[in-house]
């Protein structure tokens, strides 16, 4: 009966594990603007690979003036790409015509910062829209727009018009209206940007469920760093019309490979050293200073008590002068800047021990 | 004023109302699809079509800068051709309109240029066709703007309405140049002058009203 599952018995089936189609494939994509009269081509994106996973929540992050916003807009052929190829669920749309885009549309929603509702319409018939364009019976558009409205918890708004709404609100009523179709995709315009931290967070709580409880793989741009941590399964960093950095959101963040990228994730994993001290560290040691260390911790040594077993085990003092502990893409993420001192056995007995218990640790410099 | 001289002002009135209301609704109904095409066809645009918005163009402004009298003189051959005659209320209508047309339709252009470009965005990535465009975002969210718009058209063409007199058009204004003027019998103009201020401000605070109910960009009750 309660035999031991082996393994192999955990694989699902025949379907290979290791690279499932993504559902958007970016190939080699670009966009070149043709310069008017006498003035230069403009490429606002070139050589673009990217895959969006089925199922997953993608960021691309940028400052202004990337090519976020021309990248997005290639998703739904509302911007044509110039070079390269685009796959969405298998159908290279690149070559797609108006016709061919408009049919695609309708399977793939969009919001936006300025939410782009209409202001003559209610809520109710701003969620309407979708389904009137695509030519849905009045009988089913009342019962679907009714169940959209409970799932963004507008229920009680639907004779509204957004002129009434708070932006958090104005955004729901978008989400809703994004999902009419029932696309397998939502793209997200920065949608979180022209709202407060608070209704930020609550705007990002549902397009997470939106994306957990009904399977829409979400891609979203933004330059809004913790947008990316608090949502985004993986996270391709943009600069001057290029991808330099994309992967895991957790592993990109603790383990930036780009400078544009160390310094956006560096606002929400950095510690920065206290103003008291920042002026009093060098770069060389004298006898009886103290070693000033950055530790990080990931994953499941982040909420391990690091701390206490070093001076248990190795008997040094550590002295925490910093600190921050944080969850990214849901995972345990922290960041210490300690003082031990710098006398020879203690410090390498204290190096060696967050060596052995896998963490990284790096020298800042020495303080009297 | 004797009582024939007040029948001749309830006369007058009407004809003016009914020169207007033909006038404007014929010029709404090809003013409207004019402007909208001329706010929707420039390079980039929905119905891109730079060429033909350029010559659509010149010829709206080429109509609306000919001073209407002259326009009314001018056309009098296409007047024959389409009311039989180009004398009288009945053809003094075709002028009237085709003065009208252009006007409606930068008015109509103006509005629909207005309308925020995103919601245009929006409605694409919905996958809309551009006519749905049209009939689903552009006209319905400029249309507290088409009414004032129109409004301000309907209070151009009675002003335009009393020059008609000059091709037997009727009206208000031609008793007013007929009676106040050449007979010398100002308690006509007077109440000419009167009856056209009142239909002037009847005119304009429907089309205010009309506007402020429809637009829902309001907060109100």
């Amino acid at each position: 009966m309660n035999a031991p599952v082996k393994p192999d018995a955990l694989n699902l089936g025949a379907r290979p594990i290791s690279a499932p189609e993504p559902i958007i494939r970016f190939e080699r994509l670009g966009k070149t603007y043709a310069g008017r009269s006498g003035q230069q081509a403009v490429a606002a994106l070139s050589g673009i690979d990217l895959a969006v996973p089925a199922g997953a929540i993608v960021g691309v992050i940028g400052r202004s003036g990337a090519g976020k916003s021309t990248l997005i807009r290639l998703v739904n052929g509302l911007e044509r790409a110039t070079a390269g190829r685009l796959v969405i669920e298998g159908e290279e749309v690149t070559a797609l015509n108006e016709a061919g885009w408009r049919r695609r549309r309708r399977e793939i929603g969009m919001i936006f910062q300025h939410f782009n509702l209409l202001s003559s319409r209610t809520v109710f018939d701003n969620v309407a829209l979708p389904l009137e364009i695509a030519g849905t019976p009045k009988a089913a558009i009342a019962d679907k727009v009714e169940r959209l409205l409970a799932l963004v918890g507008l229920a009680d708004k639907h004779g509204r018009y957004p002129a009434e709404l708070s932006g958090g609100q104005k955004q729901r009523v978008g989400i809703a209206r994004a999902l009419a179709t029932d696309p397998k995709v939502l793209l997200c315009d920065e949608a979180t940007s022209a709202l407060d931290p608070e209704t930020t967070k609550a705007i990002l709580a549902l397009l997470r469920q939106v994306n957990r409880e009904l399977g829409i793989t979400i891609l979203l741009i933004t330059h809004e760093i913790p947008v990316i941590k608090e949502i985004c399964d993986r996270v391709a960093v943009i600069e001057g019309g290029r991808i330099v950095e994309e992967g895991e959101t957790f592993a990109v963040f603790t383990n930036p490979q780009h400078p544009t990228t160390a310094r956006f994730v560096e606002a929400v994993t950095g510690v920065e050293v206290p103003a008291h001290l920042a002026g009093r560290i060098r770069a060389e040691g004298r006898p009886g200073d103290d070693i000033v260390l950055r530790v990080t911790f990931t994953g499941e040594n982040a909420t391990a008590p690091v701390i206490s077993r070093l001076s248990a085990v190795v008997g040094v003092d550590v002295n925490i002068l910093a600190g921050r502990i944080d969850a990214i893409a849901g995972r345990p993420f922290g960041s210490l800047l300690v003082s031990i001192p710098s006398r020879v056995p203690e410090s390498e007995a204290v190096l060696g021990a967050l060596r052995n218990l896998g963490l990284k640790a790096e020298v800042v410099g020495h303080v009297s | 004023m004797s009582p024939e001289i007040i029948r001749l002002i309830g006369q007058a009135t009407l004809d003016t109302l009914s020169m207007v209301a033909v006038a404007a609704g014929i010029g709404t109904l090809i003013g409207l699809p004019l402007g909208v095409f001329l706010a929707t066809s420039k390079r980039g645009e929905l119905f891109a079509a730079p060429a033909l918005n350029a010559a659509l163009g010149v010829l709206v402004n080429a109509t609306r800068s000919t001073p209407f009298i002259i326009l009314v003189v001018a056309i009098i051959p296409f007047t024959r051709l389409v009311a039989g005659t180009s004398i009288g209320t009945t053809a003094a209508i075709v002028p009237l309109t085709v003065a009208c047309i252009p006007f409606i339709a930068r008015l109509i252009e103006g509005a629909v240029r207005e309308v925020d470009q995103g919601l245009v965005e929006a409605a694409r990535a919905m996958g809309a066709t551009p006519v749905q465009i049209v009939r689903k975002v552009l006209v319905p969210e400029a249309l507290p703007a088409i009414v004032l718009g129109l409004t301000l058209a309907i209070v151009s063409l009675i002003g335009f309405s009393a020059m008609v007199g000059a091709v037997g058009g009727g009206g208000l204004g031609d008793l007013g140049i007929r009676y106040g003027y050449q007979r010398f019998m100002p308690e006509v103009m007077a109440t000419v002058v009167a009856v056209l201020i009142v239909l002037v401000q009847l005119v304009q605070s429907i089309g205010d009203r009309l506007a402020r109910r429809l637009n829902k960009r309001l907060r109100h009750g």
